[in-house]
Parts: structure tokens; sequence; C-alpha cells
């Protein structure tokens, strides 16, 4: 036998105290700290409230959870994954790691949804119908085309920021909707949590393509905005239909299709673009924007456990702290 | 974008808008103002049942089993004309759209569909008041007087349920001990269930039960410790909720030395095992002050086991004083113990609390030495402002009582700082609320609990609380926090001691009757009194003194005075204050809630009930919102300074709750519980943290979001 086999790449030990860009270290501290599990909720207060949804409105609910959870499902094991060998620093690709981990943690949260709140059945003819879908099928496809192997690393980070800035908001809308009319309150602190995280995912995604364009040709650049706006106009359409389909029935298409306009502006916005709506185009209806920040909630703490608890920084006490 | 104010849009919407800056960056109160309105409009009009008269709403009301007959008999007709005319006079209108929808989803009498109205504000504010005064007139007449001008507010319990035919009971909390046997738990899980039904929260004391491993019957490693007696209360308050009103809540106490108290904080770590995790119950901590001497000397702390305690000293862990027996019982073979480190103790402590805002914590030394009655504190309640002595029961097998003790119940209302300091009368204002209070107490009976129902015969105890201090501060541009805004506290609190103690004293030689235990008391042999006669509790500074200009304030004579008085004649409540947290009783009263300052300049107030709602801070328009900082900016000593003000005056605690911006570490934490444990405060409540959105991340132009 021949000593010629390639030997793999050894990584170099990742020095947390060298770093290349800052940002990491800042992001994976915010990261960190916003760690959380469904159990921490409390969605079992929400049981009764759920009873109060028609038929109608609860298999809307499911299917929008359903929805959620498969784009969570590609963002865990294809998405961030995806984008680890694309990483400029190691640091980022630790940071990536803990995004495709928080990502499962996302999906895994709609079961705890679902395995609370709905029977085996409504679960099941729900997951079966976001397999059939054609809509949720298409954008999922979109987004999976340019994570394959060998697709350009900057157009890879793109999709990534549409579905985390962009494509979630279409299926946020609905809890924080329920909610700012008073149901399935710890439904949307959870997804609040989810939300918390996600604004991170896009921003920071957004971040590194930014700083990653600035090293680009003039040429490359145009190429990769004009391929920014045709991506996001392809996946404007088949999410204008899904939407349509979802929400046509409770008549909020109008409603959530501004949110998605502000959504769409947010990502490009997180991509160093500018905005594609126009700002009349994308008022969102007040109740639901201020739904979205997580903080300084304040709620009665028997009924909720609310968005705004962190993993806190340990740090001993000194003999002058206890100067008494 | 937004910045058009759309008629046409509905009301969530137009509330929503206070939480999001116009073009020229101001607040948007006009939006506030004009949602307040279409709720009406759009909603309340739309959905109350009308009635020609008043004799023809009252007797539907009662024919259809929604007023209690027994109420309304105690009246003359022309006398109740007489006082609906009075309050309907006043115009009463809500500020706040929070306000107006808080009480109408959740006060207000409804049809048994609940889709349509049957009372306006003014209706629900003339049946407590006829409730209370059950009879008197004159005193009806003041009741309905002091509420409905908002300076006095009775608290959820009673101004929800008072004057109802199918309601829950008065009285806002409960606290029962629990002893160190089988009979003494499932006797405190059914009066868990039982007063969770009648709408109180419970709140349970652990301190006596054995620790995981202790021997049973003599057999080593048989007993499981706090933990699953927890997880029974947890499931047992999931429950029990109030018709659906309420979610039934509970909290335990249990003392930093008894050997569980790890595993006990440990329920709230975020990654907790799903067997052991707490989600809903709260917990609290009751700390002695060797703890604090043993971390500062950087010792380790001893944790005794509760079930040794009881046989060597022959009374449960909770009776005795760890600071005072500490070293004794170090020493005491008999005792087995485990150590930990004090300091690591203390950080563990703050760890939770980053992660979950529990454990309350009670000061133990501090709150018994303040105790002016006879007996010891052992523990807190739910909102950690009810300090009171207990005494335990004891079971037959069949769980009846072959000793019956006293458990405690508490009865709550708050004065509206600002409304009180416009009102004509300050003294009566709060001799009135006091009243009120009472007679809540003597209409209450909760005859499922036997103990809890002996506490209250005994004691009468109530507790009048405070609220919109920094509502008031601010329209009178006084920084809370500042000089004035302690100094003012201080005095104020003193005169509002002094009131209630001059109401409950007239109360005890009306009625010709103290509570049980008085002649052990301080009051008693007149020690109580001893800060108020050898000092002046008066305003120094020109700011304050003009706050108070055209009220009397109670000068040392004056303190003498009724030192003989109480001496002499007793007082008729063993417990007269007491600051709760206010929430939302706040929101129907216009005020900011407790004696804290404001958590945000506009509050996002999240409910089960309501859903996510937006509050502007009291008083607050575009021109003061320099006054407006809030808890997180003015930080946890100012904080501390003003509560360590009121508490001097105040019988039982004060709801604290400290503020940390999400960047701060358990080490801020720690410093600020040492800081509160220097200045002589009693009980902290909640840890609440906010974290900043990442630059980059927030939503544009939100007021909350905004620093």
């Amino acid at each position: 036998m021949k000593d010629t086999v390639t030997s793999p790449a050894v990584p170099r030990a990742i020095n947390w105290n060298r770093l290349q860009d800052d940002k990491d270290l800042e992001v994976w501290n915010r990261l960190t700290v916003n760690f959380w599990l469904p159990e921490k909720v409390p969605l079992s207060n929400d049981v009764q409230s759920w009873a109060t949804l028609t038929d109608a409105e609860k298999q809307l609910t499911i299917r929008v959870f359903t929805g959620l959870t498969l784009l969570d499902t590609i963002q865990n094991s294809v998405g961030a994954p995806a984008m680890m060998p694309d990483a400029q620093t190691p640091h980022e690709e630790s940071v990536l790691t803990n995004i495709a981990f928080m990502e499962a943690v996302h999906a895994r949260s709609y079961s705890s949804i679902f395995s609370t709140l709905c029977s085996t059945r409504e679960v099941d003819e729900a997951f079966r119908w976001s397999d059939e879908n054609p809509h949720l099928q298409a954008k999922a496809k979109a987004v999976l085309e340019t994570y394959a192997a060998g697709a350009d690393p900057l157009k890879r980070k793109i999709a990534s920021v549409f579905l985390e800035s962009f494509l979630f908001y279409s299926g946020f809308y609905l809890p924080m909707y329920w909610s700012s009319r008073a149901k399935l309150t710890n439904t949307a602190d959870l997804i609040r949590l989810i939300i918390r995280d996600e604004a991170v995912h896009g921003y920071y995604i957004g971040y590194k393509f930014q700083r990653a364009l600035e090293r680009e040709s003039e040429e490359r650049k145009a190429e990769l905005k004009d391929y920014a706006f045709s991506l996001l106009f392809e996946l404007y359409d088949i999410e204008a239909r899904y939407t349509e389909e979802l929400y046509d029935g409770i008549g909020l298409s109008e409603e959530v299709k501004a949110f998605l306009h502000y959504n769409a502006n947010k990502a490009l916005q997180n991509l160093g673009f500018e905005a594609l709506f126009p700002p009349e185009a994308a008022e969102v209806n007040p109740a639901i924007l201020a739904a979205l920040s997580p903080d300084s909630e304040n709620h009665d703490f028997f009924s909720g456990s609310g968005s705004s608890y962190v993993i806190g920084k340990a740090v001993a006490t000194e003999d002058e702290d206890w100067d008494f | 974008m937004l910045d058009r104010l759309n008629e046409t849009l509905d009301y969530h919407a137009l509330n929503a808008m206070l939480n999001l800056y116009d073009a020229d960056g101001n607040i948007r109160f006009e939006a506030d103002r004009m949602a307040a309105r279409q709720y009406f409009l759009q909603h309340v009009n739309q959905n109350t049942v009308f009635f020609h008269s008043l004799t023809e709403k009252l007797g539907y009301l009662v024919e259809e089993g929604y007023y209690e007959a027994e109420v309304l008999a105690q009246y003359e007709q022309s006398f109740l004309q007489k006082i609906w005319d009075a309050a309907f006079a006043k115009k009463f209108r809500f500020p706040t759209f929070l306000g107006a929808f808080k009480y109408y989803t959740s006060y207000t009498l409804k049809t048994r569909d609940g889709k349509r109205f049957l009372e306006r504000y003014e209706d629900r504010v003339v049946m407590v008041a006829l409730a209370l005064a059950r009879g008197d007139e004159g005193l009806a007449m003041s009741f309905m007087e002091e509420i409905l001008s908002g300076r006095f507010q009775p608290a959820t319990p009673t101004f929800l349920n008072a004057g109802k035919k199918s309601r829950g009971e008065l009285i806002s909390c409960f606290l029962l001990r629990i002893e160190d046997n089988m009979e003494s738990i499932g006797r405190a899980i059914n009066s868990s269930l039982q007063l969770s039904k009648r709408g109180g929260g419970v709140a349970l004391m652990l301190t006596n039960i054995r620790e995981a491993g202790a021997p049973i019957k003599g057999i080593e490693n048989q007993s499981s410790g706090v933990i699953p007696v927890m997880k029974l209360l947890e499931d047992s308050f999931s429950y029990a909720n109030q018709l659906g009103a309420r979610q039934g809540a509970g909290a335990v106490y249990l003392n930093a030395h008894h050997p569980d108290i790890l595993k006990f904080l440990d329920t709230k770590r975020e990654n907790a095992d799903e067997k052991i995790r707490i989600k809903t119950l709260s917990l609290g901590v009751v700390i002695p002050d060797v703890t604090f001497e043993l971390a500062k000397r950087n010792e380790p702390m001893y944790l005794f086991s509760p079930h040794d305690v009881q046989k060597v000293y022959g009374v449960p862990f909770s009776e005795i004083s760890v600071t005072e027996k500490y070293e004794e019982m170090v020493e005491d073979k008999r005792i087995r113990k485990t150590k930990i480190n004090a300091r690591a103790f203390f950080q563990t402590l703050a760890e939770i609390q980053f992660e979950s805002g529990y454990p309350y914590i009670m000061f133990e030394d501090t709150v018994n030495q303040m105790n002016p009655v006879d007996g010891r504190i052992t523990m807190s309640n739910l909102c950690s402002e009810i300090l009171q002595v207990a005494e335990a029961s004891e079971f037959n097998d069949d769980l009846s009582y072959s000793k019956l003790g006293t458990d405690i119940s508490c009865n709550l209302g708050s004065l509206n700082i600002a409304k009180t300091m416009d009102g004509p009368d300050f003294g009566a204002s709060i001799e009135t609320a006091i009243r009120a209070l009472t007679a809540v107490s003597e209409m209450s009976a909760i005859d499922s609990v036997p103990s809890i129902r002996r506490g209250n015969d005994e004691s009468r105890a109530i507790g009048l609380g405070q609220m919109n201090l920094h509502g008031y501060l601010a329209r009178e541009h006084v920084h809370y926090g500042s000089d004035e805004g302690v100094e003012f506290t201080s005095v104020y609190f003193a005169a509002v001691a002094y009131h209630a103690l001059r109401a409950s004293c007239a109360m005890a030689r009306e009625k010709g009757m103290t509570f049980k235990g008085f002649e052990k008391s301080k009051y008693a042999d007149g020690s109580f009194f001893e800060k108020y006669v050898t000092r002046d509790w008066l305003p120094v500074s020109e700011t304050v003194t003009q706050l108070f200009d055209g009220i009397t304030l109670p000068t040392r004579a004056d303190w003498e005075a009724l030192k003989a008085d109480v001496m002499a004649h007793g007082l008729y409540n063993r417990n007269l204050q007491a600051v709760p947290p206010t929430g939302s009783i706040s929101y129907i009263n216009n005020s900011t809630s407790s004696i804290h300052p404001i958590v945000s300049k506009i509050e996002i107030r999240k409910e089960g009930k309501i859903g996510r709602v937006y509050y502007p801070a009291a008083f607050m328009n575009n021109e003061n919102l320099e006054y407006y900082r809030d808890a997180y900016e003015i930080g946890p000593e100012k904080l501390i300074d003003t509560y360590a003000a009121a508490t001097e005056h105040v019988d039982q605690g004060l709801s604290l709750t400290l503020f940390f911006p999400a960047e701060a570490t358990t080490r801020d934490i720690n410093r600020a519980q040492i800081y509160a444990w220097k200045k002589g405060i009693k009980t902290i409540y909640y840890v609440r943290l906010r974290q900043t959105a990442l630059e980059g991340t927030e939503v544009q132009g939100c007021v909350s979001c905004t620093l």
C-alpha cells in the first residue's frame, strides 16, 4: 500500500481571542444568550383559547405552522451547513453551527405547539398538505437550488437572507394577528422567540454577504444585485399565491401582503440593497408591527413566560461587594 | 409611512400606533385617545344592553340572578336612585384605551353568553360601594366618591366580584403553611385547589418539609424532598382556575438553609429536565442575615435537615431563627448538614433570576425585626408584599384538624397617590379606604379552609397599597429617585401610616374590639411609636413642602396623641399596609404601577385575556418626557432608595422589582441585592431584564424599543 491517499485537511483549532471580524463574537454572544427551548413556554395555557377558534381557523393555523416547519428544516439541514464551507473565518463557521442548531429547535417547537393543541389526525393532515402544496414546494425548491453543491456562495447567502428575513413572515403574521386579538398568546410568545432568532440570523448572513460583496468587481456586483432582485421577484410571486391560498378564507390576504412587502424591504436592507416596495405598499397594520418587538413586554408572570429572559453572564462577587 | 391618523382604523391598530413614533418623532397620544373613543363607538356601545330606567335595570339584573338581591335590599329605592344619579353625574371617561379595554374585557358584568355588557363603569363602582357599605348610606356614598374619583381602587377580586350573584371571593391572596407530614401536605393541596377555585393567589411554605434522602420512620433515604410537592402544586394550580377568568396561581417559599435549596432553584433552569421543571409556579427564597455574613467572610454556608432541627428543638425549622441558632446548629452532631459556598449560592440565585426572573427573596431577619406584631413571619405571598404571622395546624389521619392553626389571607386596595394628593381631605381618603378594606375582611369567611377563616376572623388584616408614584412625581416635575422624590415618599408614607392607624384605632373604639394578640404587640406597649414621637417626618426641602401645601401633616404632637389612643383603645386590624405591584387596576385607574418607576414610556402589556395592548404612562405628554425615565435607566439604587423610604412606614411589605439591562451580570444583581438588604428592604419581587435589539434588527420607529 502506498501512502498517497489524500490526507483530509485538518482544521486549525479555533481561537476566539484572535478575531478577524468582531461581528462574529458579537453575534455569537447574542445567539448564545438568546438560547431557549420550547419547554420554557407554557403552551398549555393556550388550550382554552385554541378551542375558541373555528375549524377553518384551526386548519389555517396548523397549515401555517407546517409551512414554517418546512422552512426551518431546510435551513437547519441544508441552508446553514451549505454556507459553512463558504465561511471566511473559523468563527463564522461556529456561528453557523449555532444557527443550524437553533433552526432545529424552531422546527421542534412547532411540533410542541401541535402536540399541545391539536389532534394527531389534524397534524398528519397538515403535514400531508405541506408535502403536496405546490406553492410551498415551489419556494422550497427555489431556495434549495441555490443551496446546491457547486452553487455560487454569494447567491447562497442571498437566498438564505430571503428565507430568514422574508419567507418566514407570511407564516409569522398569523400568530401575531391572533395575539393582537388576545388569542394563542403563549404560542405568540414562542413565535416571538423564533422571530428574535431569525432577525439575528438574517442580519448576520446579510452582513457577511455585504462584506464579501465589497471585494467583488463592479461587474460581479451588478450580477449579484440582478440575481437578488430576480430571485426576490420569483419568490414574491410564489409567496403572493401562497398567501392568497392560505389567507383569502379569513380575508387577510391584503394585510399579509403589505407585511410581505415590509419584510422584503427588510431582507433587501440586510443585503445592503435599496427597498423594492414603496412605503405605501409596505404599510403594515400597526398592531402587527408593534407586536414584533420582543423587548420590554410587561406580562403577568402567572400566565406566561414572556420573551425577554436570557441566559445571563455569571460573574463572581468580590470582597468589595460585601462591604457592609 | 403610517403618519396619517385614520379614523377608519380599528381600535387595536390605533392603540398600536402609540408604540410607533410619527414623522416628527413625537409619541402619538391622540391615536390612543382615538382608540378609546373608537372602542366605545365600534364595540362597547353597540354591545351594551339598554334599560329605560334604573328600576328596570336593577329589577332585571336581580331577577335574572346577576346581582345579589341582598346587597340592594339594604337600601331604600330613593337612595339607590340618588347614588346612581350622583355617580353618572360625574361623567367618568377612560383616558386610555387599555383602561377601557381592560375594564370591559375583565371586570364588567356580561350576559351569560359573554356577548353583551350589562354594566358601565359607574354601575360597577356603585355596586362595589353598596356591597361594602352594608346598608350604611353615608359610607356607601363616600366609597362611591373615593372609587369613582380614582383616589381609591379596590384590588381586582373585590372590584370584579362585589355585588355579583355568582362570584368568587373578594380576597386577593392567601398564604398557607405546610408542615413535615403527609396530612399537612395533602391538606395544603386541597386548600390550594379550594382557594384557587375561589379566586385568590396562594403561597405555600415548604421550609419545614424534610429534604430529599431524609429518613421516614427512621428508615434512611426515603423522603423525596420538596420538588415532587412543587410538581403536585403546580398541576393543582393549572387545574383550578376561576371559571376560566383567571389562571390559578401559586408560589412556594423555601429557606436558603434548607438542604434542597439548589434543586429548588434548578427547577427554573432553561435546560431543566421535564421531570423537575417548574413553569408556572412562582418561587421565593427566605434569606436570613447570617447568609450575608457568611458570604461576606467568603465562608461555606451549612444547610440543615429540617427533620433533625425539629427533633432537636421541638419546633418546626421555620420557627427558629437561623441567624440566631446558626453556630449552635453547626456544632450539633444530631443535625445532619451539608455545605455549599455562600457566594456561589448568591451567584446561582442571580443566574436563575437572569433566566426566569425568579426567585423572590424575603429577608427574614429584617422582616421579623420590623414586625410590630407578636409571632414569627416565615414566608411571603405571590407578590411578596404580604408579611404576617401564622400558626401551624395539626391534623388527624382523616385530614380533619386536631389543632386548628391560623393561616393568612389579605385583601388589598390601593390609593392613587396623585389623586389622593389632589383630593379635598387627605386623612379622610385614607380612613375611607381602611374602612372599605376592613369591610372586605368582615364580609369574608372562607369555610373551605378553616385555618384561613380563623386567621381572618382573629386578625382583620388588610393591606392598603399605593400606586402612581412615578406619574405623580413626573407631573410635578420631580425626578423619580431624586432627593426630593425620596423625601416626598418618606413624608407621604409616614402620613398614610398615621391616618391608617388612626382609622383602625377609631374602629377598635366603635366596635369595642381589637385584633387578637394586640396586647402582646409593639402597639400596645407604645414602642412602635418611638420613632414618630422622637423625630419629625415632615418635609424639609422647598419643593416637597410645596407639594404638601394645603395638606395637614401629622406632627409629633399628633403622633403622641395617637400613641395614647392606640394604647388605650387598641387597633381593629392586625396589619394595615402592604404595597402590591398593581397590574390591572393601575391601568383602569390610569396610574403608573405601584411605587415603581415605569418600565417603558409606552408599556407593552400582554395578558392571556386581552392580548397585546399599549399603555402610555400617566400624565405623560410630548413636553414632559424627561421626567419619564424608565426603570432600566433609573437603575436599582434610586429605586431601592425610594422603596427604603416607604418601607420605613409600612407594617407589611412592598413588591419591589429590580430592573437590569440584559448586558448586566450576576454580580450586578448580587450587588443590588446586598444594597437592598443593607437599606432595610424586606422583600424583592421579580428581577426583570430588557434586551435591546441588535443594531440593524430592531423594528423601525418603535417607542418601546428605543432607549
